[in-house]
């Protein structure tokens, strides 16, 4: 019941208010530009956090990263150009609707089912991450280290096409890691003699790097291939309105996304374009109306948006109870705690609770903000959108991405390690290796050595503590079938593919 | 081809992360070495590039369409570079020369050619993100050890 002090907290505060209606629509206009994603927004803003207190700093970033997965519709619905990849699930039903005038409809969906959704999410994230940490607490180095375990092959192997490319993603992400002193024994480790490397690799340019220059990267790329101008679809006069009457038979779709996008969201790497994919299927097998979707039903945007936006709250369980973070959104957020010296995992319901539960206070005001924003203005917003001028845009990003790296810390080495991290962050797209499991490996190696290399002093060196004790081999039997699941999976693909062809 | 070369520069990164992982000193009794993570994963990115070169051999040949983003390729390789030089000249003549002057530049690789927005961006640019980052959020601007605008314009 620790929420409810905590609203009370929020909504007393003017400028935390003002803060969260702030990010609602910076995360609007984000996840809503295509290129741009939440992931960039937060991370080339996390530099200006540091200047912030900790609540203001992490209410104002989770709000964007809220606000951002629900943007992304607006870019889906209304120019047929997903904001980002789980909205690319709303495109399905929402484009055809748009064509035929009923683009404000649509968007009013996607909204009360975002809305929905996340706030299914957030409830079931503040009555069960206290559960999770209490466990989480009883846990053992070796435990843990089986977690972590579990989380690298899930988010190397389930993320992305490649099996192969995922995993390899993540073993550069946890070397990139290990560079510096090593915590433990001080022993230097790939620092050539630098002193410079011998304080490690920072997060935070690194992830402005991959994140923020790389996508500048990418869409300098893009640029030459784009044909044609992105026109929005106008809505007729009965298209824009929603009566309780249209809505009802959405309604049973939005609760199921929520709760498929929460049980999702708990599971570290697999993310929100999963969770929207799953629901529009599982929504698409279960409806009256299969036939129409496809074609332009409202159910089809409001299964998917409802799962896209659930991930949201539950995505933090992992982060905030054993300091793993289940997405990158997570990752940054991570940095963020780090950055103001607090330290995640169980222990963090212990020292820092009143600032958790603040935290998932914002994270609901922030629902309602974009809720607001989105019912009301998503065809300003668009409007908007239409109006930014990319060409400008983008180089003012690129500026920003080196005044940004070098503010974190003052450090021109930073600078570098950002320009690097951007142009690797770019290859790595280009040839299709998985950034996501690259960053987020990064952001777990520490923690994984740590508790790998204390599980080897408790048993005198002794790789079998990890078999004998009975959660442990559970998690590392959970990571072994993720994976087994994943390449049984891309097996089925390329034998329907081929089936396929055969048939062709 | 393509993913010959993938594999073959994984196999290279490989290696040299586990040729670093060996100059880690041996661990004192009673400790764990300080190089087994660093070893262990170097060890599964080899054999992972050694999943990848067995695929590519496997692949039939005659995927080598022709390479249409050259253009692309060679516009974003040369941002890489403006981006290492801007950085660098940050060491030599602090930020806002070396702004002013990649502002404009990086506008025009990304299709702006109006004569009047390209010059108002090389004193526009410098001038807002100094005042955002240096003087509103207070951070300690870079010295240039060469020549340094912000001394100058200080006196």
């Amino acid at each position: 019941m620790e929420i409810f002090p905590a609203l009370l907290s929020v909504i007393t505060d003017p400028s935390l208010l003002l803060a969260i209606v702030l990010a609602a629509a910076v995360g609007m206009v984000v996840g809503a530009t295509p290129g741009l994603t939440a992931s960039a927004a937060i991370a080339m803003l996390l530099p200006i956090t540091f200047y912030m207190s900790p609540i203001f700093a992490l209410a104002f970033l989770y709000v964007i990263g809220k606000s951002g997965r629900y943007g992304g519709s607006i870019a889906a619905i209304l120019f047929n150009t997903p904001g980002t990849a789980a909205s690319a699930a709303t495109q399905i039903d929402g484009y055809p609707l748009a064509r035929t005038g009923k683009a404000g409809k649509a968007m009013k969906v996607a909204t009360i089912s975002s809305i929905i959704g996340d706030l299914m999410g957030d409830i079931l994230l503040v009555i069960g991450v206290g559960f999770i940490a209490a466990i989480a607490l009883k846990l053992g180095p070796p435990e843990t280290f089986a977690i972590y375990f579990a989380a690298f092959v899930v988010i190397g192997s389930v993320i992305g096409n490649s099996i192969v490319k995922g995993l390899a993603s993540a073993l550069m992400g946890i070397l990139i890691a290990m560079v510096g002193l090593d915590p433990i024994s001080s022993e230097e480790r790939y620092t050539f003699g630098s002193f410079d490397l011998s304080n490690g690799i920072g997060l935070v340019p690194l992830m402005i790097g991959v994140f923020v220059l790389g996508e500048v990267f990418a869409q300098l790329g893009s640029r030459s291939k784009v044909t044609g101008e992105t026109k929005e679809n106008e809505s007729t006069a009965d298209g824009n309105s929603l009566t309780w009457e249209e809505y009802k038979p959405c309604l049973p779709h939005a609760l199921r996304g929520g709760f498929i996008g929460a049980g999702i969201g708990v599971l570290p790497g697999l993310g929100s374009a999963i969770a929207a994919f799953i629901s529009y299927g599982e929504g698409k097998r279960r409806a009256r109306n299969p036939e129409m979707w496809g074609r332009g039903a409202l159910e089809g945007v409001a299964a998917p948006e409802a799962a896209n936006n659930a991930v949201s709250g539950p995505s933090m369980a992992p982060l905030l109870t054993l300091g793993i973070p289940g997405s990158t959104i997570g990752a940054i957020l991570l940095g963020v705690f780090l950055i103001h010296g607090i330290q995640v995992g169980p222990t963090l319901f212990l020292t820092d609770k009143e600032l958790v539960y603040k935290l998932f206070a914002c994270g609901m005001l922030g629902i309602l903000a974009y809720g607001l924003i989105g019912y009301f203005g998503a065809t300003q917003v668009a409007r908007l959108i239409l109006k930014i001028p990319t060409n400008v845009l983008y180089p003012l990003i690129f500026l920003t991405s080196f005044v940004a790296a070098y503010s974190a810390r003052g450090s021109m080495f930073d600078v570098t390690v950002m320009t690097i991290a951007g142009f690797a962050g770019w290859l790595m797209r280009k040839y299709d290796f998985n950034v996501a499991a690259f960053v987020i490996s990064f952001v777990l190696a520490k923690g994984a050595e740590e508790t790998f290399r204390q599980s080897l002093l408790m048993s005198d060196g002794g790789a079998l503590i990890f078999v004998e004790r009975p959660i442990a081999l559970a998690f590392l039997l959970v990571g072994i079938a993720a994976m087994a699941f994943r390449i049984r999976g891309i097996v089925k693909e390329r034998r329907v593919a081929e089936g396929g062809l055969g048939d062709a | 081809m393509r993913a010959y070369a993938e594999g073959l520069v994984l196999a290279l990164i490989a290696l040299f992360a586990l040729w670093g992982a060996w100059q880690v000193p041996a661990a004192s009794p009673g400790d764990t070495w300080a190089g087994i993570v660093p070893f262990s994963a170097s060890v599964a990115l080899l054999l992972l590039s050694g999943l990848m070169l067995a695929g590519a051999a496997r692949q039939t040949a005659g995927d080598t369409g022709q390479d249409q983003d050259n253009v692309a390729t060679l516009q974003i390789i040369g941002l890489f570079i403006i981006a290492l030089l801007y950085q660098q000249s940050f060491r030599w003549f602090g930020y806002l020369l070396p702004t002013a002057i990649v502002a404009p530049v990086v506008l025009y690789l990304f299709g702006v050619r109006s004569r009047i927005g390209l010059i108002l961006s090389v004193v526009l640019c410098p001038l807002i993100f100094h005042l955002i980052f240096f003087v509103l959020l207070g951070v300690f601007p870079p010295y240039g050890e060469v020549f340094d605008l912000l001394s100058w314009l200080q006196g």
